[in-house]
């Protein structure tokens, strides 16, 4: 649930520079013969529709519909008094609220005349949505545009990165701004939301692995309890809709985070040389700290704001070496589990 | 939530799919609708998708799309959990798996379209009327738990007059309360807020307005204890309030009491709805309770913060003993601006239990 800042500044996020991505993805969907397009977002799916639009919805869920020509509308069941906000913090497409949203785009895809029409990640579509599309539009033929959504969308552009600098340097205040003295994980952790919604985080989910001896699972505020000898924050927060996460080991005692600094040290040097692959370049930076247990790359994808591209086991699953990522690293480091993650590639 | 008190829930699930002779119930969920998946799993998820498959025989297999979700689920739930990137197939294939049962699926008009459609299409029907009522009507372990969120909510609130003073931004003032919600183990917290006087025509995330000297700044905190979540509305004044401010609010304190008023089981959300309207429309202000001005005059919660049943005038759903409610009149005024104010409740046989402990005032905040 969207509760921090958001606003759009239009030095921030140019509206041409959301016109040319329409415009890429147009020409990627013109090549698969599809006439229209259309994107289904929420609070855990905005990914995409963000990406065009500048725009998640904080609350509730919208359909983005991209015609071959003009305007995008967004469709979205949010209340009527809500169209005029949505509007002054959305600066691409046409804002329209409605209790049946996919009908409504229906009905617009019925008089554009569109046959093919392309849906971002047809197997997860809801189906509500998709048979509301179907009655309205009768006779259209529902298409899979995934892949060429995530062809136009393979590299992040210099609007995009301004955003993840952004969030990056504010996911990293906050994990630095936990209290390490705290007996319990949750006044461990409560700083870290304050810094980064103070810096104007539009999202923030912050978790703590309370006893890094024991497990690696980072949990909730509900589920915590007090703080082992080594224990680890991650801060995952979207800034302007553009997401990262930052995870950071600590330790109680002074010597044992010694060798947590280092290890962080190491990841905060990590890059990916040419010619590298991720495998390789975390075996060069981890190589002589110790036993590296995982790694997991998180990049977006389709509607995901981050998803694994490429981990231990497989090291590609779609990974574009040229975008940024989030690095995930577990290692054994003088006997003890390190856990680390933070955007590479800015 | 307790071991007892989640065993209770997913007994009235097995129940409930017994009565409508469902063999497998797909629950599906994420950051948005997580509740229907948390009924069964108390499994809260963040980020991602899932599917939570209960049998018959009380079995329960959640299937998480994320990866690190899946190990906390791992940690924090009891049911099997899988981790499957690709979320629908592993679904299909552990529902193909099964045989043909009897398979209904909730939130239907959410379910993921390949579920439904593919090579081998499944044959599941709409599972609302196993899981609605479910949600809907609480029993007393649930509704303890809506007690404690409830009591957080008063508490956020204090924080909330706390925090705001002349000079800071709205985002700020969510900043110090997220603060304080995680240090007091919520994980979630439903907040919208609005700032300003006569142009302010509703709530919404916080856009970065300095607070000044004669705003209204309303807010609805919402936060969960256990999953459950329990909802509180006020209006308070940068400075001292207005004469216009203060009969105004008047206004909207008579309409929540007469729409708290109403609530027994028994009734429907129509006659509450219609209760609090009837204060407006006395006062000549009925223009201000159509939907060009307000979405609803309250509504239920639980696992999912906004649901069933809208306060409404044409909602006809009765309520029942164990319904959680928050009555709220929120509305445009057109000599003020946006306003708010509403408590939390329970819907008990007679009337109702009231969860909400901070006065019902038009606060003020020093302007030093």
């Amino acid at each position: 649930m969207r509760r921090g800042l958001m606003a759009w500044d239009p030095q921030e996020v140019p509206a041409s520079a959301l016109a040319d991505r329409l415009a890429r993805l147009r020409a990627e969907l013109a090549r698969e013969g599809v006439d229209v397009f259309v994107a289904y977002t929420n609070i855990a799916r905005g990914g995409s529709v963000w990406w065009l639009t500048g725009f998640t919805p904080y609350w509730n869920e919208g359909l983005l519909y991209a015609p071959a020509q003009g305007e995008m509308v967004f469709a979205t069941a949010l209340s009527k008094r809500v169209a005029e906000w949505i509007s002054s913090v959305m600066p691409a497409g046409e804002v329209t609220t409605t209790p049946r949203p996919s009908a409504f785009i229906g009905e617009h895809i019925a008089r554009d005349g569109a046959k093919r029409i392309g849906i971002l990640e047809l197997d997860d579509f809801p189906a509500g949505h998709a048979q509301a599309i179907l009655q309205a539009a009768p006779g259209v033929e529902l298409v899979d545009v995934t892949e060429a959504f995530a062809r136009a969308r393979n590299d992040s552009d210099a609007v995009e990165r301004l955003l993840l600098t952004k969030a990056d340097a504010l996911a990293q205040a906050a994990c630095g701004a936990v209290d390490v003295s705290s007996a319990h994980a949750r006044d461990f952790i409560a700083p870290a939301e304050s810094v980064a919604r103070l810096g104007g985080a539009e999202e923030c989910f912050t978790l703590v692995a309370g006893d890094l001896r024991s497990s690696r699972a980072f949990v909730r505020t509900d589920s915590m309890g007090s703080l082992g000898e080594t224990f680890a924050a991650r801060v995952s927060l979207a800034y302007k809709g553009a997401w990262t996460r930052h995870v950071r080991s600590f330790a109680k005692d002074a010597g044992v985070q010694q060798s947590m600094d280092r290890a962080h040290a190491a990841l905060m040097d990590f890059s990916l040389q040419s010619g590298e692959t991720l495998a390789q370049a975390v075996a060069r930076t981890f190589g002589s700290l110790g036993e590296v247990n995982n790694w997991v790359a998180e990049q977006p994808r389709g509607s995901y704001p981050l998803a694994p591209v490429a981990n231990m086991a497989e090291s590609a699953q779609g990974f574009t070496a040229s975008a940024p990522f989030v690095l995930d690293v577990e290692l054994v480091t003088d006997g003890r589990r390190w856990v680390g993650a933070r955007m590479i590639g800015l | 939530m307790s071991k007892e008190a989640l065993a209770a829930r997913q007994g009235a699930l097995k129940e409930a799919m017994k009565s409508e002779n469902v063999e497998v119930l797909v629950l599906f969920g994420n950051n948005w609708h997580a509740d229907h998946l948390r009924y069964a799993t108390d499994f809260g998820i963040q980020e991602g998708q899932g599917i939570a498959l209960v049998r018959d025989d009380g079995s329960i297999t959640l299937i998480l799309d994320d990866p690190a979700e899946c190990e906390r689920a791992r940690s924090d739930s009891t049911c099997e959990t899988i981790f499957a990137p690709a979320l629908v197939q592993e679904a299909k294939r552990q529902l193909s798996r099964a045989g043909n049962h009897n398979i209904a699926a909730a939130p239907y008009h959410l379910l993921p379209y390949g579920l439904l459609h593919g090579d081998k299409d499944l044959r599941v029907t709409d599972g609302a009327k196993i899981v609605e009522r479910l949600l809907m009507t609480k029993m007393e372990v649930e509704i303890a738990a809506v007690r404690k969120a409830a009591a957080l909510a008063d508490e956020g609130y204090a924080i909330f007059r706390q925090a705001a003073r002349p000079g800071r931004k709205d985002y700020e003032l969510v900043a110090e309360m997220e603060s304080f919600f995680r240090a007091n183990g919520v994980p979630e917290n439903f907040m919208i807020v609005g700032v300003g006087g006569q142009e302010v025509r509703g709530m919404a995330p916080p856009g970065g307005k300095i607070l000044k000297k004669g705003d209204m700044v309303t807010t609805e905190l919402t936060p969960c204890f256990d999953g459950y979540y329990a909802q509180i509305c006020r209006t308070l004044v940068v400075g001292e309030p207005s004469e216009a401010q203060r009969q105004a609010f008047a206004v909207y304190l008579e309409a929540m009491e007469a729409g708290i008023a109403t609530v027994r089981a028994g009734v429907t959300a129509a006659d509450v709805a219609r209760a609090e309207n009837d204060v407006f429309r006395k006062y000549g202000l009925g223009e201000y309770v159509t939907s060009e001005y307000t979405r609803v005059r309250g509504h239920g919660m639980g696992l999912f913060p906004d649901q069933k049943p809208a306060i409404l005038e044409d909602v006809n759903i009765t309520l029942q003993t164990g319904m959680t409610l928050i009555v709220h009149p929120n509305t445009y005024h057109p000599a003020v601006g946006y306003l708010v104010l509403g408590d939390s409740l329970v819907v008990r046989e007679s009337g109702h239990e009231l969860l909400c402990g901070t006065p019902r005032e038009l606060f003020s905040v020093p302007l030093q």
